[in-house]
C-alpha cells in the first residue's frame, strides 16, 4: 500500500504547512499600511490562483500524454486535475471579489487578472462539457484533451491581451511593488501549503477514479460470470 | 505541393456547393446586417457614441456571423453522411483540416467584404482603411483556425451546433479583445505603431493556433 | 479593524469549500473501496 503511505505523509505535511501558514497570516505578518487588515486575503488569493494555473498545467501534460499514448491513466490524471482546478478557479474568483469589494468598493472589476481568471473558468467548463457531450467515453476523453491543450496554450495569450487591454504594462503582472521579507515568507509558506494540499487532492482523486474504473471492470466480470451459467 | 492541392480540392468542393445555392452566404450576410441594425437601435444615435461602440458592434457581428460560418464546415457533412466518405478518401487528415479551414476563411472574408462597406455607410465611419482590413484578416484567420477544429469536434457530440460557442469562444477571447481594440484605433485613424502590439497578439495567436489545431485535428476526426 | 468581515468571509469560505471537498473525497473513497471489496467477494463466491 505504497500509495496510502504517500498520501498519509502528504496529509501530515499539508496539515503542518497549513497550520504554519495560518499562524503566519494571522499572527506573524505585520498589517499592511495602505489596505489594512483586508490585505491578508492576498495570502489566500495568490496560492489559490497559483493552484488554478498549476492544475491546468497538469491537465495540459495529461492531455498531451493521453493523445500520444492512448493510456487511460493520463486521462485520469488530466480529468482529476481539471476537477480540482475548476474548484480553485472558482475560489480565485470568490477571493478576488472579496478583495475587490473592500479595496475598490465594487464586487467585480474587469481588471486583467480577474478577467483572465474568468476566461480560464470558462475554459475549464469547456473541458468538462466537451467530455460529457461526446457520444462515447473514449471520444469524450479525446475531446477533453483537445480543449486541455488549446486552453493551456491560450492562457499566456489571454493574460497578455487582458493586461494590455487595461493599459497596464505586462511586466507588472505578478508583483506590484516590493514585498517586505516577512510578507514574502508568509506568502511562500502559504504557497507551499496549498501546493501540498493540491498534491494530496490530486492523488486522492486519481485513486478514486481508478477505483471507479476497477468497479466497472469488476461489474463487467460479474455479469459475465453470471451469464456463463454459474449459479 | 501535393498536400496543398489536395487541401484545395476540399476547399473548391465546398466553394462550389455554396456557389450553386448561395443560401448560406446570403443568410449570413443578411444576419450580419440585421445584427448591426439592431445594435444601432440598442445603442442610440449620437455620432460620438457611435465611434465608441462601433468597434464592439462590428466584432460582435462578425463573431456571430463567424459562428454560423464555422458551423457549416462539418455539420452538413455529418448530417448527410458525407463525413465517412470524406475520411475514406486518400487524403490526409491534415489536408482535410486545411481545406475546410481555407473554405471557412474564404466564406468569412466574403461576408466581411460585404458587411464592412455597409457598416461604413450606416455608421458614417472611415471603415475602409488598410489598417482595418489587416485587422479583420488577422482576426478572421485565427477565428477560423480554432473554429474549424472545434467544428469537427462539435459535430461528434450530442448537442452539435449549440455546444460550439461554449467550447470555442473562451479560447478566442484574446483575439476578440485585440480585434476590438485595434479596430478602435484604426477607426480613429491612429498610426500603425499604436496598432502594433494588438496586431502582434493576433499574429502570434494565428500562428500558434494554426499549428496546434493542425497537429491535433487528426485526433478529433478519427472514429 | 474595518473590513475584517471580508477577511473572515474569505478565509472561512475557502477553508469550508476545501475541507468540504476533502471530506467528500475521503468519504466517497471509502464507499468505493467497500464496493470493490463486495464485488470481489461476489466474484469469489461465483467461482467456488
Amino acid at each position: 500500500m505504497g500509495k496510502s503511505y504517500l498520501r498519509n505523509i502528504l496529509s501530515a505535511v499539508s496539515f503542518l504547512l497549513m497550520a504554519a501558514s495560518l499562524y503566519m497570516v494571522f499572527v506573524y505578518v505585520p498589517t499592511e499600511a495602505t489596505m489594512g487588515i483586508v490585505q491578508r486575503i492576498f495570502y489566500l488569493m495568490v496560492p489559490v490562483a497559483w493552484l488554478s494555473l498549476l492544475s491546468f498545467l497538469i491537465v495540459f501534460i495529461g492531455s498531451i500524454l493521453y493523445l500520444r499514448k492512448k493510456q487511460s491513466r493520463w486521462d485520469v490524471l488530466a480529468r482529476s486535475s481539471a476537477e480540482i482546478g475548476i474548484i480553485f478557479t472558482t475560489l480565485t474568483l470568490i477571493t478576488g471579489s472579496l478583495w475587490a469589494r473592500p479595496v475598490w468598493g465594487v464586487w467585480w472589476t474587469w481588471e486583467p487578472r480577474l478577467t483572465a481568471t474568468l476566461v480560464l473558468w470558462f475554459i475549464y467548463l469547456a473541458y468538462f462539457l466537451a467530455r460529457s457531450l461526446a457520444a462515447e467515453e473514449h471520444r469524450g476523453a479525446t475531446f477533453a484533451a483537445v480543449v486541455g491543450i488549446l486552453g493551456f496554450v491560450d492562457v499566456p495569450i489571454i493574460g497578455l491581451a487582458t493586461t494590455l487591454w487595461r493599459g497596464i504594462h505586462p511586466g507588472a503582472l505578478i508583483f506590484q511593488g516590493g514585498l517586505a521579507p516577512s510578507m514574502l515568507l508568509t506568502l511562500m509558506v502559504s504557497l507551499a501549503a496549498f501546493t501540498a494540499l493540491y498534491s494530496l487532492l490530486l492523488l486522492q482523486r486519481i485513486s478514486m477514479k481508478n477505483d471507479e474504473i476497477e468497479i466497472k471492470r469488476l461489474l463487467g466480470l460479474t455479469a459475465e460470470r453470471h451469464n456463463t451459467g454459474d449459479r | 505541393m501535393r498536400f496543398l492541392s489536395k487541401a484545395l480540392v476540399i476547399t473548391w468542393k465546398d466553394a462550389l456547393s455554396e456557389m450553386r445555392t448561395k443560401e448560406v452566404l446570403s443568410s449570413v450576410v443578411v444576419f450580419a446586417l440585421l445584427v448591426i441594425v439592431i445594435f444601432n437601435f440598442a445603442f442610440g444615435a449620437s455620432q460620438e457614441k457611435m465611434l465608441l461602440v462601433a468597434p464592439g458592434i462590428l466584432w460582435v457581428t462578425f463573431t456571430f456571423a463567424g459562428m454560423l460560418s464555422i458551423n457549416r464546415a462539418f455539420i452538413p457533412e455529418k448530417e448527410q453522411g458525407c463525413l465517412e466518405g470524406l475520411m475514406v478518401c486518400p487524403i490526409s487528415r491534415e489536408a482535410i483540416y486545411i481545406g475546410k479551414m481555407l473554405g471557412s476563411l474564404l466564406f468569412m472574408l466574403i461576408v466581411e467584404a460585404i458587411a464592412l462597406p455597409i457598416f461604413t455607410f450606416l455608421f458614417n465611419l472611415p471603415v475602409l482603411s488598410l489598417q482595418l482590413v489587416v485587422v479583420t484578416v488577422l482576426a478572421t484567420l485565427g477565428f477560423v483556425a480554432v473554429g474549424t477544429l472545434f467544428s469537427a469536434l462539435a459535430v461528434n457530440t450530442k448537442a452539435r451546433e449549440m455546444v460550439l460557442p461554449i467550447l470555442f469562444l473562451p479560447i478566442v477571447v484574446p483575439l476578440i479583445i485585440s480585434a476590438v481594440k485595434a479596430s478602435e484605433l484604426a477607426l480613429s485613424r491612429e498610426s500603425w505603431a499604436t496598432l502594433a502590439s494588438w496586431l502582434g497578439i493576433m499574429g502570434a495567436f494565428d500562428v500558434i493556433f494554426l499549428v496546434v489545431s493542425f497537429l491535433v485535428f487528426a485526433f478529433v476526426i478519427e472514429e | 479593524m474595518e473590513n475584517a468581515g471580508y477577511l473572515l468571509a474569505a478565509f472561512t469560505l475557502v477553508w469550508a469549500l476545501v475541507f468540504g471537498y476533502v471530506i467528500v473525497l475521503f468519504a466517497r473513497e471509502r464507499g468505493l473501496r467497500k464496493e470493490i471489496e463486495s464485488l470481489k467477494e461476489t466474484l469469489k463466491e461465483r467461482q467456488g
